[in-house]
């Protein structure tokens, strides 16, 4: 699967695997809600995502938004493959992406980020 | 299929027209470097928006052959005739995945590669990258010139772009083809996370591009989208003194503006509306228009009926000014249709340029008028007839170069296209330089066939009228490109579907003109209205000559046979009464109605004349598609129908009703006082 939700008692870990696109948006947007629902942090692994298009950058914008507003953590966890630095740059999103080391992921039981 | 998809091979189809027409052009002018530049873009277009649709093969190829065009543009290849044809072939494979699949166009891929082979063998460079490859490498830009400018651009895509399979991301890579970029995502318009579908795009990016591409080229990356995105392409005229590297720096400064004119994007919106030169409409929809305009002008027509019967000045004031308006909106609506006629002529370069090849004949095709507007419906269905004339010219026509050496002929022959306006027609010529035609070989071929007798005397028009003849040709043998006789035949009959007629002339040695006189439209026609009984007929004005009152004189004169005396000229007539077997008595008082047809003067009686009239014309249906006499039927004001009568074939079949049965029509009577 492109994107898959990990749960643990502290966080809720996003993996994204792959291109991200709009086949993938409408699942991203369902687990983005189901992790934000559960009022835990929220990370967002970008490690094995090869590509993300503007469908999906809008919907983890939209989801860290949601999160700081309502006082919870959401964090993006690296590194990023260099196609997709690349891509991401040329597209005008790299400022979207506050990158975190997958130290922060303690919570998520043998989470390699 | 959806909409961005035929949107993308709608243009596609005209910017391969054009394309066609820079190659052959440049055939013969090697060294314009604009049409280098033209065939470039051209071919850049067509490789990034079909990329952008999802036509990955298409773009894969196109990109090679843009390679080649590259070397041109940079002076490191000369353009030849080998290489024009390689890219006009090429063109047609293009030409075929914009199309695959629609009425079973397939692409050959092995003629794909062995063009690609050629090119590259011709070009002497390495095999260029695939499309797939470029896209995920990332794009130096190019090296900038002295003259390169700031661009300011704002590029908002519509909400359904990407669910339709179009992607910003290409096009931002297309941008960065032109120069160094700067680019800036905007996620203002973003929603909250529940209430945002995701398969919709609220991204808006600013970019500021420098680069020595002007605003049209720019444009051009947008031009599949353009229609549907918010779109703002600003000189940074102010900033000119900047120079190009500080770029970055200077995009924030810009975009901090453009931020502060968020607000006024309703009238951004509005500006760019207004720039757009044209709109993309589907041509059923101005067929549906058309209509609904013809059903208001029939319910005007019973409105001012209506106001003349009621004598009520205020009614009466009330209809005059929706007769006028009226009026304008059928003109405009009529307008709408007009396309100039250019885009049907330029295709026929490429037929010359690919028969002069085969026939080994030097052959250059010159075209005029292509400025000339024909309603869309006579435009689409000119292609078949003029490919004919042209074929039948390059074939029969232009004589073999050895024969026009002895003949003291200029070595390349010419073929002449033009269009022009003559009253409410328009006069499409096909001219050559050719031999000429062999009234004598076609008079002996038609004896032969037995179309004539041995002994007819037959003027020049007569001869030249049976090469039209189905299944007559002069030629001695068949080949690729014509001889069956079929083709003359298809443009007399498309011509005549198309209410027009044929006129040839032709001199033995200097060459041949075929005229298409052809009406501007076939959605209404200036007519003149007249009644039999209780029926009302049209009669295309085009067609008549004069009306005159059929005196009782004639009928007595003429002992019993149909013919009037116009001043001195004989003319046989008929009455629609009896052509159309209407069973009401005839008045006193007849009027002929005189038309010019073909084969002659003719004249209609009809019992009264009601005046000349403005037709929209409407269509029989398909359960009367074989009554060839009436080209059609429009609604009167008081609601009644009138039938739109084909002068031409109403005379031919009235002619063949009067040959097969001669002696069965009633012997006119004069019901006036002679009597």
């Amino acid at each position: 699967m492109p994107v898959s939700l990990e749960q643990s008692e502290t966080q809720r870990l996003i993996r994204l695997e792959g291109a991200i696109d709009i086949a993938c948006a409408a699942e991203l947007k369902t687990l983005l809600l189901t992790a934000l629902s559960s009022g835990r942090e929220v990370c967002v692994s970008l490690g094995g995502a090869t590509g993300l298009n503007a469908t999906s950058v809008q919907l983890l914008w939209a989801a860290e938004r949601q999160a700081r507003a309502a006082g919870n953590g959401f964090a993006f966890v690296g590194p990023v493959q260099e196609s997709l630095s690349i891509s991401l740059g040329g597209e005008g999103f790299n400022e979207f992406f506050v990158l975190l080391s997958a130290d922060c992921l303690g919570g998520v039981a043998n989470c390699q980020a | 299929m959806d909409q961005f998809k035929l949107c993308f091979q709608e243009e596609a189809r005209e910017i391969i027209v054009d394309l066609e027409s820079a190659l052959l052009e440049l055939n013969n002018n090697s060294g314009d470097q604009e049409l280098v530049g033209r065939i470039f873009r051209a071919l850049h277009t067509i490789k990034g928006s079909g990329s952008m649709f999802g036509f990955e093969e298409l773009a894969t190829f196109t990109h090679k052959l843009e390679t080649a065009f590259e070397e041109v543009r940079d002076g490191r290849l000369q353009i030849n005739s080998e290489l024009i044809d390689l890219t006009l072939a090429a063109l047609d494979q293009i030409r075929s995945m914009v199309e695959e699949g629609q009425g079973g166009v397939t692409v050959d891929p092995v003629v794909c590669a062995e063009i690609l082979t050629k090119v590259l063998q011709i070009t002497g460079t390495p095999e260029a990258p695939e499309c797939s490859k470029i896209a995920v490498a990332p794009i130096d830009p190019p090296a900038l010139s002295d003259r390169a400018q700031e661009w300011l651009i704002r590029f908002a895509p519509g909400p359904d772009l990407m669910l339709n399979g179009g992607n910003p991301t290409l096009l931002l890579r297309e941008l960065r083809q032109l120069g160094g970029l700067s680019v800036e995502a905007s996620m203002a318009a973003v929603p909250p996370l529940d209430e945002l579908d995701p398969e919709r795009c609220y991204v808006a990016w600013e970019m500021v591009l420098a680069t020595s591409a002007n605003r049209d080229a720019i444009r051009d990356v947008f031009v599949f989208v353009e229609d549907c995105c918010e779109l703002t392409i600003e000189p940074a005229s102010s900033q000119a003194d900047n120079p190009v590297e500080s770029a970055p720096a200077y995009a924030a400064d810009k975009k901090a503006k453009a931020l502060a004119g968020r607000s006024s994007q309703a009238g951004d919106r509005n500006h760019r509306k207004l720039d757009s030169a044209s709109l993309r409409v589907p041509a059923v929809k101005l067929d549906q228009f058309l209509d609904l305009v013809g059903e208001l002008v029939t319910v005007q027509a019973r409105l001012s009926e209506v106001a003349t019967r009621c004598d009520d000045p205020e009614v009466a004031a009330v209809s005059e000014e929706i007769e006028r308006l009226t009026l304008s909106l059928r003109e405009n609506s009529m307008s709408i249709r007009m396309f100039p006629i250019r885009d049907t002529f330029e295709k026929f370069r490429r037929l010359v340029h690919d028969l002069a090849r085969d026939l080994g004949k030097d052959v250059e095709l010159t075209v005029e008028g292509g400025e000339t507007e024909l309603d869309k419906t006579v435009i689409d269905q000119l292609g078949d007839p003029l490919m004919h004339l042209i074929r039948n010219s390059m074939d029969h026509g232009i004589e073999p170069s050895d024969i026009r050496a002895s003949r003291g002929k200029r070595a390349a022959a010419s073929i002449h296209l033009s269009a022009r306006h003559s009253g409410a027609s328009v006069l499409i010529e096909v001219s050559d330089d050719g031999g000429g035609i062999n009234t004598e070989a076609v008079r002996n071929r038609a004896i032969e066939k037995g179309l004539i007798d041995a002994d007819a005397s037959l003027t020049d028009d007569e001869t030249f009228a049976l090469i039209f003849q189905p299944g007559f040709s002069t030629a001695k043998q068949v080949t690729d490109v014509s001889g069956r006789g079929v083709g003359m035949d298809v443009v007399q009959q498309k011509v005549e579907s198309l209410r027009g007629s044929i006129d040839v002339a032709s001199n033995i040695g200097l060459g041949t003109k075929v005229t298409l006189r052809l009406p501007l439209t076939l959605a209404i026609i200036d007519g003149l209205l007249v009644s039999v009984g209780k029926a009302f007929f049209v009669l295309p004005l085009s067609n008549i000559l004069e009306c005159i009152e059929l005196t009782c004189e004639d009928i007595v004169k003429a002992n019993g046979k149909h013919l009037a005396n116009v001043r001195g000229e004989v003319i046989p007539y008929f009455r629609l009464r009896e052509y159309f077997q209407i069973g009401t008595p005839q008045p006193e008082r007849e009027q002929i109605i005189v038309v010019e047809t073909e084969g002659g003067r003719f004249g209609f009686v009809v019992d009264q004349v009601m005046g000349d009239c403005q037709t929209v014309i409407k269509n029989l249906g398909r359960f009367y598609r074989h009554v060839q006499v009436v080209s059609g039927a429009t609604i009167l004001g008081n609601g009644s129908v009138a039938l739109i009568l084909d002068p031409e074939r109403l005379v031919q079949d009235a002619l063949r009703a009067e040959a097969k049965w001669p002696g069965n029509r009633p012997v006119p009577e004069c019901k006036g006082s002679c009597q």
